[in-house]
């Protein structure tokens, strides 16, 4: 194995620096849920956004997808199709917190499981911060192909 | 045309994303199929939840809830309909119905900002609505907020002060 293209391209390079930065809280947030599937399917309830007959299929699927695009994004298989699902999620996060805090409800967030603190309007901006993040992923990510031979 | 020309860069990843959504599907069912605290698929119910969550709201006793009252360091509020309301309450009561809760959490935020409690009562020992607008005010971030079960009749028989009309 050789490296290469060090240390010319900086663009790439912070596009590798965002994949693993997305890759970890994908990862921390996902096991945190595969935890305890029935507090983050309450958490999931508190939104007020799904009917009862989507909150356990959605409790049981997100965790998942979450580890899943952490994986995608660490390995680099198939990045462009995590980065996409990813800026998605992001952009729903941050709707569903924004249509809650626009109600006023009270509630956790649920972000990275049951411990998660309660929501304000740092929550959704922090989401479209990891919304462009992503973006930026999908975008100009060459994964590690670029970086070694 | 740029349209066009960008198009066929994001093809590869629709077609990457679809592939992870449906192998995430796969795991995601095997292991909450294998799993020993797993979830029925379609077996949430939220009328279940809300009950629970109701009845970990705290209740108050009627001497309590009237010292707090004689100490002025409370708010009742009735849960009933605003008939009932006008036909009798504890005087200072405002009438909050469960589904009005959103409307009063912003000016109630501020009272308990400054020390008050809240006691929601309603009349019966089975009267859900007291509980509902608990719950309804807690979920909008009141954070003292108690049951004085069947209230407004302890209140009543107990000859402690009421009022009529609309406040």
């Amino acid at each position: 194995m050789k490296l290469r293209n060090f240390p010319r391209p900086f663009i790439p390079l912070l596009a590798l620096i965002c994949r693993l930065t997305l890759a970890i809280i994908f990862f921390y947030a996902g096991i945190e849920k595969i935890i305890d599937p029935g507090d983050f399917a309450v958490a999931i309830y508190n939104y007020q956004l799904l009917p009862d007959c989507a909150i356990n299929l959605s409790a049981i699927y997100l965790p998942w997808l979450e580890v899943l695009i952490a994986a995608s994004l660490i390995t680099g298989i198939f990045i462009r199709g995590a980065a996409l699902i990813s800026a998605l999620l992001f952009l729903t996060f941050a709707t569903a917190l924004t249509i809650n805090l626009v109600r006023g409800l009270n509630l956790s967030c649920g972000c990275f499981g049951a411990s998660s603190g309660n929501i304000s309007w740092l929550y959704p901006v922090r989401d479209l911060s990891l919304f462009c993040v992503s973006v930026f992923v999908l975008i100009y990510d060459r994964g590690w192909r670029y970086f070694f031979d | 045309m740029n349209q066009n020309n960008l198009s066929p860069k994001f093809y590869p990843a629709f077609r990457e994303g679809i592939i992870i959504l449906a192998v995430v599907l796969f795991i995601a069912v095997v292991f909450n199929s294998l799993r020993s605290n797993n979830l029925s698929f379609f077996g949430f119910s939220s009328t279940a939840l809300i009950k629970e969550q109701q009845a970990k709201i705290p209740s108050i006793t009627l001497s309590k809830a009237h010292d707090l009252y004689l100490k002025n360091k409370v708010i009742f509020i009735d849960a009933r309909d605003p008939f009932s309301f006008e036909e009798g309450h504890i005087a200072g009561a405002i009438n909050i119905y469960p589904d009005e809760a959103s409307l009063h959490a912003a000016s109630l935020k501020i009272k308990a900002d400054h020390g008050f409690i809240f006691i929601t009562y309603c009349d019966g020992p089975q009267c859900p609505l007291s509980k509902e607008t608990a719950y309804a005010l807690i979920q909008r971030g009141i954070p003292t907020v108690k049951v004085l079960v069947n209230g407004w009749s302890i209140w009543l028989t107990a000859g402690y002060p009421v009022s009529k009309g609309k406040k």
